[in-house]
């Protein structure tokens, strides 16, 4: 049946895929190409790899290119044996066991291994035969890239990554202080050896040095009284990770920062994620998170140099990566690359070791040629893992549907999801725990990959959607709005089951020689290893886009929208590439733009975003065209009833309700007083006219404006009048439905939306911020009831004098205004060009700016009632001066549709009642001049260039250190790597924070046994990778009553729901275990038992899951 | 160029040294200042614009920080007017406050913004963005609480320090191949930068153009590196941009004037001297853009906005228990009931207190509904302490067996009749048993002054006086009783470690209660199947099964109804051969 169903089951993928991809796929189709990277255009031997030293006295050298190796290949066994190495059997061990598993030449690939796999025999080990040859011509540059100018005194490393252009090439670099001992620091020899091999290409002669290793040597041997224990690292590395172990157990547990008091479902998640929001913040980040000291050593020992004695010396290790010359092929590595830099920074960091230990080991080697034979291929060794290691990340065969994830981001086929899980999870239960095999797997897994914990804690608040289907947590997305960290760390942190205290870093490897039923437990795993979703969001500001509307430059909008392109415009999907890089700022008035009838920042209103925008741009266009007369001008049109924000506009012009100041007795007008003028249309008549007149005006305003950079910026309004105009085909039917989806839409956009002036003017089609232009003057009919000094001459006014005046006036709006549906509509429309906004909708605003500009009055709020707020933007004379007063209206604000307006104007607001109240001895320049956002929309894919992509892999070829998950047919290269790998994880953590632990879960379906691997205990038993686990009776129990239920024909999304709550269960219990080791007393395990139904088995299991949520508990029980 | 780096140093000490001495606030005041600064506002980066100045070297001529609120949002800090006057207080307002009133003049640190860190002489017109005095710019991302801020420099000391650093290593320390380009570097100590150098046309300048760079900040270089290609996407075209138009004003200036002739002519001027008359040229000019740097604050804002929302991440979280969803649906109800009786919460705040004075002659007149949910949502708070403290006080009070056997019925569902005198004495009672139950297996009369049925309650608190209609007692207990037993017995273990337990057996029976519900109800399986499925779930024994039985009426709408309606999808009903 396997094969069979397991093609039903996955085979939705096709192959097609890399070469090597597709052979490990072979009859496992879920691990599809679809998340991995094709490796075709990748050169594994285009891997670089240069190490430098920038010397104070000697300037700088070049110790390593691997450019300039070549591999002689038929030298290889001779001349090995005779060579009189001498060096002490621990300094091999430790570089040799680095190298170990290395692939042993730069050309080969993974599968091959270099012979060297003990430890016994590093005297008698055989260096493959290198010649090195004068580095490249480049090397020079990509020293001077590499150092820069910067000065030697910093002590910390640096890291660098480099773009070369051509050929394309990526270059990361770490540049470290180095190290040396005292005892050494007279003896240069390694150096000098490399200074030979630059200069002597051919290696031939004897280096004259030698006299310098007399000493160095003794020193060394001295050096070697300490039992060396972790064969991989230094002494010195040991005796600090000794100290950071034991440290770091302990001081993880300490939380250094406060945690957010609103911790709740999902705390240990949230928490996480503040922190490091915190901790990466630039205050905090002012001092370093990690230890600067990250040096590299050059000496045995931390033989504490006698500083005098120190001369300054950096070493700086580049990897150049060179990329292809296809465009899409360069991309796809670039994305992983920058994805995937963690990864890469630690195996780098794993290279770094490497060199370290084959410097110092190098300089025991008394001959010159020897020497240098032995570091080249010791580099080359490290350098062939390395690469290695990239390849096999980059094109190992992924899960192409992992549980968890997909069941997560599909809602389509949620069920055949279920069924097929719950199949496969049923079959396993069945079929491989017999001797409690998959409870045992199933226990470790959930012990140490702990990120399913925050999805099952209960929250306290009810279901949104369907009862299966859980719910994002809220807190954590808006901690990431707010506290933005980065999600992909996040991401990285769960599937490795970082979260819980102390931290443990977890992988899991399920060993077997039937592919398909590893595959099939990789596949089951992946429902249990959990981690969030990623989700990729363009952000544009500029709206949708007709896809006609590519030519964005100069007066090329012209011709496009004369064309009447309009007619033609569908809803697009937004084009990003359209959107200019520079945001076109919604400005406050110069004095300048005073003179000028077409303010040179008109604000630049989103397209697509709600219907209102609809007014506005009638607005605008209006404004914009004064030749085109009064009927034009003068229309007022009435809002579609069913939107509850608008109300008929006609007959309000005589009323006190409009306040038009005229600005600039040069007339301007405020538009409001056209639409007034007490004209209605209809909204065919407005759709009409929007269409009729649109292209005609363009001209117009071209001739405004003879600078293009002006038109660019008014480019996108107009383009969204077209677009939203033009694409109904019959406006007169359909506006109202069409405002609706405009309105969905942007509610889909989410509260994100930055409102613009722009919004906040549609808002009114009354009041519009364009000054009116003199031509339609006669239009204006605006009565001013208001106090307001309104003409240009009042401008200049004392901010005492105007507010009082202004306050009055708003008051009277307030009180006619009336809101209900939108609060929006009710902001009082603002002089939009100037960029003031003003939120209506909670309270009364008076503004004034500086610049000159038309009151906005509060708009429809004529007549409307109560609560409203009005708005006023009052011309203040010059720069820098503003006042703004606000009084609270009782009405609740629209958070989702005004987003950036009401705060923005709060601040303002009360930074300028400040102004005011505390007198005039502040100036006019204390505050920065807001400049809104522009209102933003976001389009969002799933985002698959993640950890939670390509870290759940398949069925690999052979061992490998990152994955989170993978299967591998024998566990001959885990033997020989695994203890190196968890110490180095622990020592190079990918997630840039301390951990603790680093752990490896081994299930072996050969042996059955599972086992688990850290970097803390040491296995006695070399038979053994690592402890037995004990299986839990909780999982046990769980995966007979999901058996039992299934065999009982329980739907399958019903199981999973079981499934979740028996999790919730164990989280429970988890609880209920804290709370016991919370106090004082302690009972037997066996009273747990009766009391808590909590047996000796389970104990492991739950007090992991509780140190995600209380910290604590690690404490207790260390 | 390594000129420009020792020079450097003493403009920032001269900055901060203005700072200090001009602030008219008492020390320990601005201490505090920075403190509360430090704490409550995280920025997690930093974008400026630098340039490379032919006389003055490396300067930072824009910048824009982004100003994150010190709690996350929800926290309940909103923005309020006024709070410019709170600013010494804490919590949320502060920060914005405090921000405000670093750069007003009467605290000396307008000289930051306005005329910031160099002085005048060492200042040109390339060297300068926004013009002396002028306040800077502030966009609000209001959902967020994040506040966009420019200026030509940071005014905190220590960010002053880092963009000047990374200003110094962008233009005058990093080799870029080719000078133009992304570069990335930094360290723990000074911070992560993505550079992208570019140059500028200008006629007038030594080789027709001028070097800048657009600078990002950031302390946590994984998120800078995995944000490269977006940034470099962005910054690329912010540049492509400015470039276009320092272009076109190039190619004007180059048509009136061309300079390389006029250079070539007057080739023995000496060149120094003509650069400083010409080096001071602006940005500004040289795009011929009035509202270049408004302009570029917007662009920088959107781009750390755009930047920091890229990548979301969805999170899921644990269901809720069954408890949660029965109280939600309760407190719905009721808010339903207070939507149609105006007075209800008057009401309500009436019946707590008759409870216990008027229960004597008074004959309750709510439905046990009502009186559940009353005690559902946990609005009944007894006046006095109460009487029983936990249920293991009220063991010891009983006495094991007749508790054992008190809790036996409770958890069975049998009506649970307190008879007494004192009222407060049966309400705390009440409230120590239901903790057995699930919430929506609790249905309290607290006090009656004659029986009730007991489908309309479970619990019922009567005087001495009435009559009550004898009742069967049963001997053997369901498998949750034992262990409440255990728990209760085991001195050891502390009250909340009990609370703990209840919550867990609970859900734990919950969980086998909502499989039967699924199994009997939903699906109407046969009895053969259903005998099974309890075994299954290791409650065949009689008395187990008649209390999910019992607790199967504690489950919530919301389950049912969910359960009720994916039966009906086809898809669940799917074979599986």
């Amino acid at each position: 049946m396997a094969p069979t169903l397991l093609q039903k089951l996955f085979n939705k993928r096709g192959s097609g895929g890399s070469s090597a991809a597709a052979s490990a796929q072979g009859r496992a189709p879920k691990e599809g190409p679809a998340f991995s990277w094709s490796c075709s255009e990748f050169d594994l031997n285009e891997i670089r790899l240069i190490v430098y030293q920038d010397c104070e006295r000697r300037g700088r050298q070049v110790l390593f290119d691997s450019k300039a190796v070549q591999k002689i290949e038929e030298v290889t066994a001779q001349k090995t044996e005779d060579i009189p190495i001498k060096i002490s059997a621990k300094c091999c061990q430790g570089s040799s066991s680095v190298s170990s598993s290395v692939s042993s030449s730069s050309s080969s690939l993974i599968s091959s291994h270099s012979s060297s796999g003990g430890s016994s025999h590093h005297a008698k080990e055989q260096f493959p035969k290198y010649q090195y040859t004068r580095p490249a011509s480049d090397v020079n540059m990509l020293g001077e890239m590499m150092f820069g100018s910067v000065a030697m005194s910093y002590k910390g490393s640096t890291l660098k990554i480099h773009y070369i252009r051509s050929p394309p090439q990526l270059m990361i670099s770490k540049v470290f202080s180095a190290r040396m001992g005292s005892f050494c620091g007279s003896t240069n020899n390694l150096q000098d050896s490399f200074e030979y091999i630059n200069q002597d290409p051919n290696m031939g002669k004897l280096n004259t040095n030698q006299n310098s290793l007399g000493p160095c040597r003794t020193a060394s041997n001295l050096a070697h009284s300490t039992p060396v224990d972790m064969p991989s690292r230094g002494q010195n590395e040991d005796r600090d990770s000794g100290i950071a172990r034991s440290a770091s157990l302990s001081s993880l547990l300490i939380t250094p920062f406060p945690s957010p008091s609103s911790s709740t479902s999902s705390s240990s998640s949230y928490q996480r994620r503040w922190l490091r929001s915190q901790t990466t913040s630039l205050e905090n980040g002012i001092i370093p998170r990690r230890s600067t000291d990250e040096t590299f050593s050059l000496a045995e020992e931390t033989c504490s140099s006698n500083p005098a004695m120190v001369r300054r010396k950096k070493i700086a290790i580049s990897i150049i990566f060179s990329l292809c010359e296809k465009e899409e092929a360069q991309r796809n590595f670039q994305d992983f690359f920058f994805s995937h830099f963690p990864l890469f920074e630690s195996h780098m960091n794993r290279l770094k070791s490497a060199i370290e230990k084959a410097m110092i080991s190098c300089r025991k080697i008394a001959e010159s040629s020897l020497r240098v034979q032995f570091y080249v291929s010791r580099l080359m060794e490290a350098l062939g893992e390395f690469r290695g290691t990239i390849w096999n990340l980059y094109s190992v065969p992924r899960i192409a549907e992992p549980v968890w994830l997909t069941m997560m981001s599909s809602t389509l086929e949620k069920n055949q999801l279920c069924q097929r899980f719950l199949k496969e999870f049923t079959l396993l239960i069945e079929q491989i725990n017999k001797n409690q095999f998959f409870a045992a797997l199933l226990t470790a897994v959930l012990t140490y990959h702990l990120a399913w914990v925050p999805t099952v804690m209960p929250v306290d608040h009810p279901p949104i959607k369907a009862f299966s289907e859980k719910r994002t947590s809220q807190s954590v997305n808006m901690l990431a709005k707010t506290h933005p960290y980065n999600p992909l760390w996040a991401q990285l942190g769960d599937l490795y089951g970082a979260i819980g205290s102390p931290v443990r870093l977890t992988r899991t490897v399920v060993v077997g020689k039937q592919k398909d039923l590893v595959q099939r437990i990789l596949y089951v795993l992946t429902y249990f290893l959990r981690c969030s979703e990623l989700q990729e969001n363009q952000l544009t500001w500029s709206g949708n886009h007709g896809e006609g509307d590519q030519v964005l430059n100069g007066s090329k909008i012209m011709t496009a929208l004369e064309k009447g392109e309009v007619e033609e415009s569908e809803y697009v999907v937004v084009t990003v590439r359209n959107e200019p890089a520079l945001v076109p700022p919604i400005l406050p008035p110069t004095a300048a733009e005073r003179q000028n009838p077409w303010p040179a920042e008109f604000p630049e209103s989103p397209e697509g975003t709600d219907s209102r925008d609809l007014g506005l741009k009638l607005d605008k266009e209006a404004h914009r065209r004064p030749e085109q007369g009064p009927e034009a001008c003068s229309t007022g049109y009435q809002e579609p009833a069913s939107d509850g924000s608008w109300k008929p506009q006609n007959g309000f012009c005589g009323d006190e309700k409009n306040k038009e100041s005229p600005q600039d007795g040069s007339s301007r007008l405020c538009s409001c007083e056209v639409l007034g003028a007490g004209m209605k249309l209809d909204q065919q008549a407005v759709c009409e006219l929007c269409k009729v007149e649109m292209p005609t005006r363009l001209p117009d305003r071209s001739v405004a404006w003879p600078c293009p950079d002006r038109h660019l910026r008014e480019k996108p309004p107009l383009e969204k009048v077209t677009f939203q105009i033009g694409s109904s085909t019959s406006p007169e039917s359909d506006l109202e439905s069409r405002m609706k989806k405009m309105e969905e839409r942007m509610k889909a956009c989410g509260p994100s939306l930055e409102a613009s002036v722009a919004t906040d003017v549609a808002q009114d089609p009354q009041i519009s911020g364009s000054p009116f232009n003199p031509g339609s003057q006669e239009n204006v009919c605006c009565p001013q009831n208001q106090p307001f000094e309104g003409d240009e001459g009042e401008s200049d006014k004392g901010f005492a004098e105007d507010r009082g005046s202004r306050n009055e006036a708003t008051a009277v709006a307030a009180g006619k205004l009336s809101h209900t549906a939108d609060s929006d509509a009710a902001s009082a429309g603002v002089a939009g060009t100037r960029g003031r906004r003003l939120e209506a909708a909670r309270g009364l605003y008076v503004k004034a700016s500086e610049g000159p500009v038309l009151e906005p009055v509060a708009p429809k709020c004529v007549q409307q009632g109560p609560g409203l707020a009005a708005a006023a933007n009052i011309p203040c004379g010059d720069a820098n001066k503003k006042a703004i007063c606000r009084t609270e209206g009782d009405i609740p604000r629209n958070e989702s549709s005004d987003s950036a307006l009401g705060d923005s104007d709060d601040e303002a607001c009360a930074s300028a009642m400040l102004d005011l109240g505390h007198g005039a001895d502040r100036t006019g320049g204390s505050l920065e001049v807001e400049l809104p956002l522009p209102r933003s929309q976001s389009v969002s894919t799933q985002n698959v260039r993640n950890f939670g992509r390509s870290l759940l892999a398949g069925y690999c070829p052979t061992y490998m250190p990152d994955l989170v998950l993978h299967g591998t047919s024998s566990d001959e290269k885990l033997k020989q790597c695994l203890v190196a790998d968890l110490v180095h994880t622990v020592h190079h953590p990918v997630l840039d924070e301390p951990i603790a632990e680093a752990v490896c879960i081994i299930a072996d379906t050969d042996k059955w046994s599972v086992q688990v691997a850290t970097s803390q205990r040491k296995v006695t038993d070399n038979m053994k990778l690592g402890q037995d686990v004990l299986v839990s009776s909780q999982v046990s129990s769980l995966l007979q009553s999901i058996l039992q239920l299934y065999k009982l024909h329980l739907p399958a999304d019903f199981c999973i729901m079981h499934l979740e709550d028996r999790l919730q269960e164990m989280y429970l219990k988890s609880k209920m275990l804290s709370e016991y080791l919370r106090g004082h007393t302690r009972v037997h395990v066996k009273e747990l038992g009766v009391v808590l139904g909590i047996e000796s088995n389970d104990l492991p299991l739950l007090t992991a899951i509780a140190s995600t949520h209380s910290p604590y508990v690690a404490q207790i029980l260390l | 160029m390594s000129r420009s780096v020792t020079t450097r140093a003493q403009p920032y000490l001269r900055q901060e040294d203005s700072c200090h001495s001009s602030s008219c606030q008492p020390s320990s005041q601005l201490q505090k200042r920075q403190a509360s600064w430090g704490l409550q506002v995280t920025m997690n980066a930093i974008v400026a614009l630098c340039h490379f100045c032919e006389l003055h070297g490396p300067r930072t001529l824009f910048c824009t920080e982004v100003l994150h609120a010190p709690l996350p949002q929800g926290a309940g800090n909103e923005d309020s007017p006024g709070q410019g006057e709170q600013a010494e207080e804490e919590e949320g307002g502060i920060q914005m406050s405090s921000r405000m009133r670093a750069h007003s003049p009467a605290e000396g640190a307008s000289v930051e913004s306005s005329s910031p860190g160099p002085k005048k002489s060492d200042m040109c017109e390339g060297c300068r963005s926004l013009a002396a005095g002028h306040p800077g710019y502030i966009s609000h991302d209001k959902e967020t609480s994040i506040k966009y801020v420019s200026h030509q420099h940071p005014s905190h000391p220590q960010l002053f320090s880092i963009v000047r650093q990374a200003c110094v290593r962008s233009l005058s320390c990093e080799v870029c191949p080719g000078r133009e380009g992304p570069i990335f570097f930094g360290d723990e100590q000074h911070g992560f930068v993505f550079s992208h150098t570019f140059f500028i046309k200008d006629s007038l300048a030594r080789g027709f153009q001028r070097w800048y760079s657009v600078i990002t900040i950031m302390m946590d270089r994984i998120y800078l590196i995995n944000s490269w290609p977006f940034l470099l996407g962005k910054v690329r075209g912010i540049i492509d941009e400015l470039q276009g138009k320092a272009l076109k004003v190039f190619e004007a200036e180059q048509f009136g004037c061309p300079q390389r002739a006029q250079r070539m002519n007057t080739a023995f001027t000496p060149f120094l001297h003509q650069r400083n008359g010409n080096a001071a040229r602006s940005l500004t000019s040289l795009t011929s853009d009035d509202n270049l740097w408004a302009c570029l604050h917007t662009s920088f804002a959107w781009l750390l906005k755009a930047c920091g929302s890229r990548l979301t991440e969805k999170l899921l979280e644990g269901a809720p228990t069954e408890d949660t969803l029965v109280q939600m649906e309760k407190l719905a109800d009721l808010e339903e009931e207070s939507e149609t009786w105006d007075n209800s919460e008057a009401e309500e705040e009436e019946k707590a207190p008759v409870l216990p004075e008027g229960a004597e002659g008074r004959e309750l007149t709510q439905g046990p509904a009502e009186s559940s949910c009353l005690s559902g949502c946990g609005s009944w708070q007894p006046r006095k302490l109460p009487v029983f403290k936990s249920l293991r006080h009220m063991r010891q009070v009983l006495g094991a067996p007749s508790f054992r056997m008190l809790a036996w019925h409770v958890l069975m569902g049998n009506q649970v009749i307190w008879k007494s005198r004192d009222v407060d004495l049966v309400q705390s009672a009440f409230e120590v048993l239901r903790t057995m139950l699930p919430v929506g297996c609790v249905r309290i009369i607290p006090y009656s002054s004659q029986y009730e049925e007991a489908y309309r309650c479970n619990f019922l608190g009567l005087s001495p006086h009435v009559q009550i209609p004898p009742h069967v007692l049963s001997s053997v207990g369901p498998t949750i009783l034992n262990k409440i037993e255990a728990a209760l017995t085991n001195q050891n273990l502390s009250v909340d470690v009990v609370d703990q337990c209840l919550v867990c057996l609970k859900e734990e029976w919950m969980n086998k209660v909502k499989v039967l519900f699924k199994f009997t109800k939903v699906d109407s399986r046969p009895k053969e199947d259903t005998q099974k499925l309890l075994s299954i779930l290791g409650a065949s024994e009689e008395d187990n099964v008649k209390l999910l039985k019992f607790w199967m009426t504690g489950l919530s709408k919301t389950y049912k109804s969910h359960l009720m309606s994916t039966v009906r999808s086809p898809t669940a009903s799917e074979s599986r051969s």
